[in-house]
């Protein structure tokens, strides 16, 4: 018999690294002339200068390099799918097995809040110009931070009580602890970035700002075009994720569905299944060799004894008021002639999430999906209006949304500086 | 069928089952220990040092050095003699003795003076201990009558060990400090004196680390601390250097003729410093000891690690087609030479294996920035492209890549105007 992996919701899946043991993996790190680890990363972190600071017994310096360039640098380090970025161009594989990157900046991360460091300073002197940040994410984060340290005033809106977004709304905690998400966001508070929490932004809160950065996510429900999708019992990958962390009596069914291959599907059926689901099954309409997921995170949800069912697409969703079954239609290979019907009390798609209408704050072009159009350094179709992260990229990465905000800040400050766009 | 060898060997006239012995140290210092020790396949003990001086010790006591996450580089203690009274110590000689025949029991000694010195010897020789070693050497003794400060005094030492050698007939062996000049002279003055033989190298005087809680060394003791005796796999290259010095030294080999102390084998040399597998123990037999002793390690992982020292000495045996240890013993020191001897017509230039590289371009960086810059980066393919014009042979490169046997030996190159002649040249790296 198997053993499976038994923990609680709000336990950190793995453990990190401590003074030793970082040392050990950093020993391994083959320290290359031309680290090809640092190349590889969407938003610049260069883990060949903060894995040598580790192994040459600086991690403040390490710690340094990592928050410098990623304000967001501890939630990375817990869920950036390093197995396609860093670590898959670490040299190292070449001899064994590629250095884990991720867990090192992890550690890093760590050794910088033990010593109470404060590495991001904004300059006492302030410039004129104002900017507001709409979304309280991590796109949004990494552009407040980046004007800040350029000594510009920033706000931050977001309708939710607590900052982070998706870091926050959006991530079992087992992957991303909140005081991982905390930790980063006092980076940001540090730097002196103004917050407006737990209210609905108006085009009046905004009226005065020079110039504006929209990264308000993607939140919109998306359920496919299916029978029984209004039953009770389904639910939006996002707005379960969101229940389980906010409601302290939240109760996830017995017997869940999760129908996705992406981390958040992953994320949805670890939360079901850490939060009480007898039975969690993952559902996938290709193969795993085509779903967007990081590996890591399917085999965690394996050895917590999750099953996946890979190329067996939705077909409908079965029940009177509320959610009985999920049927499922193959789709090639061996599963093209067969169905699937899986008893469920609760289905969860987590099949990516639409873009909400943002035309009454910002006078922007978007696309038919309701995406806004920027271009790649983040400039819309508006005077003053900059965009960043899933609401323009479709959504993607947390680290990918991080590059975005940094390159429209570079942007903003060249449009506050020169007066145009 | 497993391996197996003939790990016996003649130690000063006494039958050894194996040359593997404790040294005189925390890891053989009660009757349980010994035992133990014996019971696990350790040839023989020196057993922690006898004086009439009991040792008052401080705590803590210890301290390791590491890098790159490996501990105990190099390991500080600064414990001194036994701190037990010298008449147990005696009894549990005597008792190992009894219950442990076949096994070789040796008492080192340590006297402030020359009736301690003779007193110490008489009482050896009644509890039945087969060998004596004098501690010439201990670098963290209270008392400046005592340890490294005699060691590095010849007339001490000449002196001393003339005192055990009249009061008892049993083979003494002069324990040598490293913090010396040269070893050659001390060794002189044992063998003079009427030693058999002696034995290095004690530990090495040290600070490991500054602790910058109390600004001291380490171990911290009530915030201070003091200068100590350093071993383990860090001083072995000091270890093995003094052993050859030792053994290469012809006034020394003619004194031990003279003296009558011949065993037929010249100096019968114990090495000690560092070792800690099979290998460390051939290499100190292939320098010329034909016996070896071993503390740290066994404070590291116990006296099991005895077990691969003697199956990984008689798969190296068999592989290399050895019967017994005499067959290879002091087999690398006549090939020791001194710097001027060396053969300096050519150099080997390295040869690079793009299949085996992994492109993390070490050789590079290093070629670059401490030898010749004759290593060219190829950006695109990421792999290194040798200058020859520029290489000097040094192997740098060799020495700093990852990857086995991805950086070889390669081509020969004589120096101008040098005459060609047939070069040995080492191929295979581990």
């Amino acid at each position: 018999m198997s053993k499976v992996v038994k923990t609680k919701y709000t336990a950190e899946a793995q453990a990190g690294f401590n003074h030793r043991t970082a040392m050990e993996e950093a020993a391994r790190c083959l320290l290359c002339h031309d680290a090809p680890c640092s190349e590889g990363c969407p938003a610049g972190t260069d883990p060949g200068k903060f894995i040598r600071s580790i192994r040459f017994r600086n991690a403040k310096g390490a710690a340094e390099t990592i928050r410098e360039n990623n304000v967001l640098g501890g939630s990375c380090a817990r869920i950036c799918p390093y197995d396609r970025l860093c670590e898959e161009a670490c040299s190292r594989c070449g001899i064994d097995k590629p250095i884990e990157i991720g867990k090192l900046q992890r550690y890093a991360i760590e050794q910088e809040k033990i010593f109470k460091m404060k590495t991001l300073k904004a300059p006492a002197k302030k410039m004129k110009e104002e900017v507001a940040c709409i979304g309280a994410g991590p796109a949004s984060l990494a552009c407040a931070a980046e004007l800040s340290k350029a000594g510009y005033k920033v706000t931050v809106f977001d309708r939710e009580e607590k900052a982070g977004g998706v870091l926050t709304y959006g991530i079992v905690p087992s992957r991303l602890p909140q005081k991982v998400v905390d930790h980063d966001i006092a980076q940001v508070k540090g730097l002196g970035v103004k917050f407006v929490l737990g209210k609905k932004v108006v085009p009046a809160d905004i009226e005065g700002f020079d110039a504006v950065f929209v990264g308000t996510g993607l939140w919109g429900a998306k359920l496919p075009p299916i029978e029984g999708t209004d039953l009770k019992g389904v639910y939006p990958a996002a707005e379960f994720l969101k229940m389980a962390r906010t409601d302290s009596a939240f109760k996830p069914g017995k017997k869940v569905v999760v129908i996705g291959g992406g981390d958040v599907a992953v994320d949805c059926s670890v939360t079901a299944k850490l939060t009480g689901a007898e039975d969690v099954r993952i559902v996938y309409r290709r193969t795993l060799e085509e779903a967007p997921g990081n590996m890591t995170e399917f085999q965690y949800a394996l050895s917590m004894g999750i099953g996946i069912t890979t190329n067996m697409a939705p077909d409908s969703v079965v029940g009177t008021n509320k959610v009985e079954a999920m049927k499922f239609k193959g789709r090639t290979g061996v599963t093209e002639k067969s169905q699937l019907t899986l008893e469920a009390d609760t289905v969860v798609f987590a099949i990516g999430q639409g873009a909400e209408d943002v035309s009454d704050l910002a006078p922007v072009n978007v696309t038919e999906k309701g995406t806004i159009k920027a271009t790649a350094k983040g400039k819309t179709s508006g005077k003053k209006f900059f965009a960043g992260g899933d609401i323009v990229n479709g959504g993607k990465t947390v680290v990918e949304a991080v590059a975005s905000g940094k390159e429209a800040a570079a942007s903003i400050i060249e449009f506050l500086q020169k007066g145009v766009k | 069928m497993a391996v197996k060898k003939d790990l016996s060997i003649k130690y000063l006239g006494v039958d050894c089952e194996n040359p593997f012995f404790l040294s005189s140290s925390p890891v053989g210092g009660c009757y349980d220990m010994v035992a133990k020790c014996f019971d696990t396949g350790w040839g023989g003990v020196f057993f922690k040092t006898i004086g009439i001086f009991v040792a008052d010790e401080c705590s803590p006591r210890f301290d390791q050095t590491n890098k790159e996450g490996t501990p105990w580089l190099g390991f500080k203690n600064m414990e001194q003699i036994s701190d037990k009274p010298t008449e147990q110590n005696f009894e549990y000689i005597y008792k190992l003795k009894k219950d442990y025949p076949d096994k070789v029991v040796v008492a080192s000694i340590m006297g402030s003076n020359d009736k301690e010195w003779r007193d110490l010897a008489k009482m050896a020789d009644q509890a039945g201990a087969d060998l004596l070693e004098g501690n010439f050497s201990c670098p963290q003794m209270t008392s400046h009558d005592m340890g490294s400060d005699v060691g590095t005094n010849v007339e001490l030492v000449e002196a001393y060990s003339r005192a055990v050698s009249e009061t008892t007939n049993i083979p003494f062996i002069a324990k040598m400090t490293p913090n010396c000049k040269n070893m050659e002279e001390p060794a002189r003055a044992a063998i003079k004196g009427g030693a058999a033989a002696v034995s290095a190298i004690n530990t090495i005087k040290s600070i490991t680390n500054i602790d910058f809680e109390n600004n001291t060394g380490m171990p911290v003791v009530n915030g201070k601390s003091s200068i100590s005796g350093y071993s383990g796999a860090a001083v072995k290259p000091i270890a093995l250097r003094f052993c050859a010095q030792v053994l290469q030294d012809k006034e020394i080999q003619e004194l031990v003729k003279k003296n009558g102390k011949d065993y037929g084998h010249g100096l019968e040399l114990s090495g000690i410093g560092g070792i800690e597998t099979w290998r460390d123990v051939a290499e100190f037999l292939a320098i010329g000891c034909r016996n070896i002793q071993v503390t740290t390690s066994i404070m590291q992982y116990g006296y099991r690690i005895v077990e691969d020292m003697a199956s990984g000495l008689m798969h190296f045996m068999e592989e290399k087609g050895y019967d017994k240890l005499d067959d290879f013993i002091g087999c690398a020191l006549p090939n020791i030479i001194p710097a001027e001897e060396l053969n300096r017509d050519f150099k080997v230039f390295p040869k690079f294996d793009d299949n085996k590289c992994v492109g993390c371009g070490r050789c590079y960086i290093s070629c670059y920035d401490a030898a010749h810059q004759a290593i060219d980066w190829d950006e695109k393919k990421r792999r290194p492209v040798l200058n020859e014009d520029r290489c000097v042979g040094c192997q740098l490169c060799l020495n700093v890549c990852p990857v086995p046997d991805c950086i070889t030996s390669g081509e020969i190159k004589w120096k101008e105007g040098r005459k060609e002649t047939d070069v040995t040249v080492k191929q295979h790296f581990e």
